[in-house]
């Protein structure tokens, strides 16, 4: 009795009822659709995302009396006649779209150098300490890295302190537009960085060498071999910086100190300050439809570069 | 690399720049935890622990942290099953409308991070659930989806479809083949992809702020409410809690499967 036991442990009987209550809820002639069944609750989850967006229509079409603080029950769209004709709107729309682009530019100047020493240092120890330098402030939150800068800028920051002890008055270093920018980028290279490096580690160093030997200078062979091989690596990391720093909430809140807001922030200030939830469901549809022509525009003109997902057509 | 001298001081000056700006915040946070005056001044008033002391006795942050590890917890054990299973069906299957599948599971990239945390908010809101903490797991776990989904996937080229036939051959039935030769072969994915969905859900800043109430406040927002007000250095000990849970990962992640993965050409 003992021995048959050990002959059969009890994993294998536990695989084996396993087994079999799988047999039965999904026979072999199931297989072809087993793809389907894996993906099931990967649709199910994102479709909570897609349920939160037809909440987000429905709001968005109900009106706040501002008499009785009571949501229409009718349909209008007043609330996105009132956001397209606020001034107010118009500007923070404007303000975020021109911080979006210029921050994916700047981004975009700095994450390239980055990348390409990363994957093309002879050096496994630089690589490494480059890699660290990159993840280690992607792994800290936003709000600790805002915070990190209030410390450095701050009117009572280190910078100002410091020029202080040389006898400079202190200068306004936060709260202003350039600070918010500034937070953006520092938030965004680690993203641009990591897609961009897969497209650089793609390109054979071999044709920088050839394009070398045939007399270019490595401004020459930048310009025409590795920056259009590495397009899908700019077109991965243009697009995420410029639809994450286009709907940022945490760096304009703090390092624009509430004066320089970008549209994710007028939203929150609708739902939580002026408490309407219609306007700012307005608002909030609006940037998604903005960020989805961003991207769709970027990738009907370029293709979906490094964010394609799934088997690869190599 | 090669090339000229001209060509390493502009990648050097530019690279410089880059990692002043990614460190600085996180040095100035670490050292004025260690500050002994009572504000953030430059120089530092010698050097102290008592911040630690300060935080590691309110019950208030204590209580948030505890919070925040929850909700990654949740948001982890969600997106594993979920993300891996998703994975390896992308990456070894021809599905049909595989396109329009993986447009839909980018949403939660495409959707700004505002946009689906109002969404879960009135979703939450409606099914009466807003004020717990596993709600906001999921949601951590929803926005960030596509992280898990592309580390296996992205791994998935260690699985070579005639191994599972050759075990198939042998006898195995399919969930044995699952759990002894599929799964172990995009195990570094799953791996890199908890790691994230763990750390990004830790960090998770604005879906959390849209999700808790004054009650169930994680970390993140805690700190975030504390900043508006003044600058005192126990929020710096308390940041140091952050980086020090970053610099844990990035060890695990360089351990287990490697840093250079991130480098890899599909």
């Amino acid at each position: 009795m003992r021995a048959a036991r050990t002959a059969y442990p009890l994993k294998w009987r536990i695989m084996d009822a396993l087994e079999g209550v799988a047999a039965a809820i999904w026979p072999a002639r199931f297989r072809r659709a087993t793809p389907y069944l894996m993906l099931l609750p990967a649709v199910l989850l994102v479709g909570l995302l897609v349920l939160g967006l037809i909440q987000i229509a429905d709001a968005s079409l109900r009106t706040l009396d501002t008499t009785t603080f009571q949501f229409s029950d009718d349909y209008s769209i007043a609330n996105f006649r009132r956001a397209l004709t606020e001034p107010l709107f118009l500007v923070v729309a404007q303000r975020s779209l021109i911080a979006a682009l210029i921050v994916t530019a700047v981004t975009l100047v700095f994450a390239f150098p980055y990348a390409y020493l990363m994957v093309r240092t002879r050096s496994p120890g630089l690589r490494k300490f480059l890699l660290i330098a990159l993840f280690l402030p992607f792994f800290i939150g936003q709000v600790v890295r805002a915070y990190g800068w209030l410390i450095i800028l701050g009117n009572q920051g280190m910078v100002n302190e410091a020029l202080g002890l040389v006898g400079v008055a202190p200068m306004r270093l936060i709260y202003n537009y350039p600070a918010v920018l500034f937070g953006l980028v520092q938030y965004m290279l680690p993203f641009a960085v990591l897609m961009l490096a897969p497209a650089l580690t793609a390109i054979p160093e071999e044709l920088e060498a050839a394009a070398g030997s045939l007399g270019a200078n490595w401004v020459r062979t930048f310009i025409h071999v590795v920056l259009p091989l590495a397009r899908p690596g700019f077109i991965g990391a243009g697009v995420v910086v410029l639809t994450l720093s286009l709907t940022d909430f945490a760096v304009p809140a703090i390092l624009g100190g509430g004066s320089h807001d970008f549209i994710a922030n007028a939203i929150y200030d609708q739902f939580f300050r002026t408490s309407d939830q219609g306007l700012g469901a307005t608002l909030a549809l609006m940037l998604v439809a903005l960020g989805s022509i961003l991207v769709g525009l970027v990738f009907a003109l370029f293709g979906a570069g490094t964010l394609a997902m799934g088997r690869s057509r190599a | 690399m090669s090339g000229s001298r001209s060509k390493s001081v502009v990648l050097w000056t530019l690279v410089t720049i880059a990692l002043v700006t990614l460190s600085a915040p996180t040095v100035v946070v670490l050292g004025a935890s260690f500050t002994g005056g009572n504000i953030i001044t430059f120089p530092p008033d010698g050097l102290s622990l008592r911040w630690y002391a300060r935080i590691s006795q309110a019950s208030d942050l204590r209580n948030a942290f505890l919070r925040t590890l929850h909700v990654a917890a949740v948001c982890t054990i969600v997106a594993i099953p979920v993300g891996t299973l998703a994975g390896i069906a992308l990456a070894k299957y021809a599905v049909r409308f595989e396109k329009t599948i993986q447009i839909y599971l980018l949403l939660p990239f495409t959707i700004p991070l505002i946009g689906s945390g109002i969404g879960l908010m009135l979703i939450f809101g409606n099914a009466g659930i807003l004020g717990q903490l596993w709600p906001v797991g999921i949601a951590c776990c929803v926005i960030n989806l596509p992280f898990m989904i592309w580390a296996v996937t992205a791994s998935a080229t260690g699985l070579d479809p005639d191994l599972e036939l050759a075990a198939a051959n042998c006898g195995a039935p399919p969930l044995q083949v699952f759990f002894s030769v599929t799964l172990p072969a995009v195990m570094p994915g799953v791996i890199t992809g908890s790691l994230l969905m763990f750390i990004l859900a830790l960090n998770e800043f604005l879906v959390s702020l849209l999700l808790v109430d004054a009650r169930i406040v994680t970390l993140p927002v805690l700190i975030y409410n504390s900043i508006r007000s003044i600058i005192t250095p126990d929020l710096a000990a308390i940041s140091v809690v952050f980086i020090a849970c970053s610099a844990v990962a990035v060890f695990l992640l360089d351990r287990l499967v490697g840093l250079d993965i991130f480098l890899k050409s599909k």
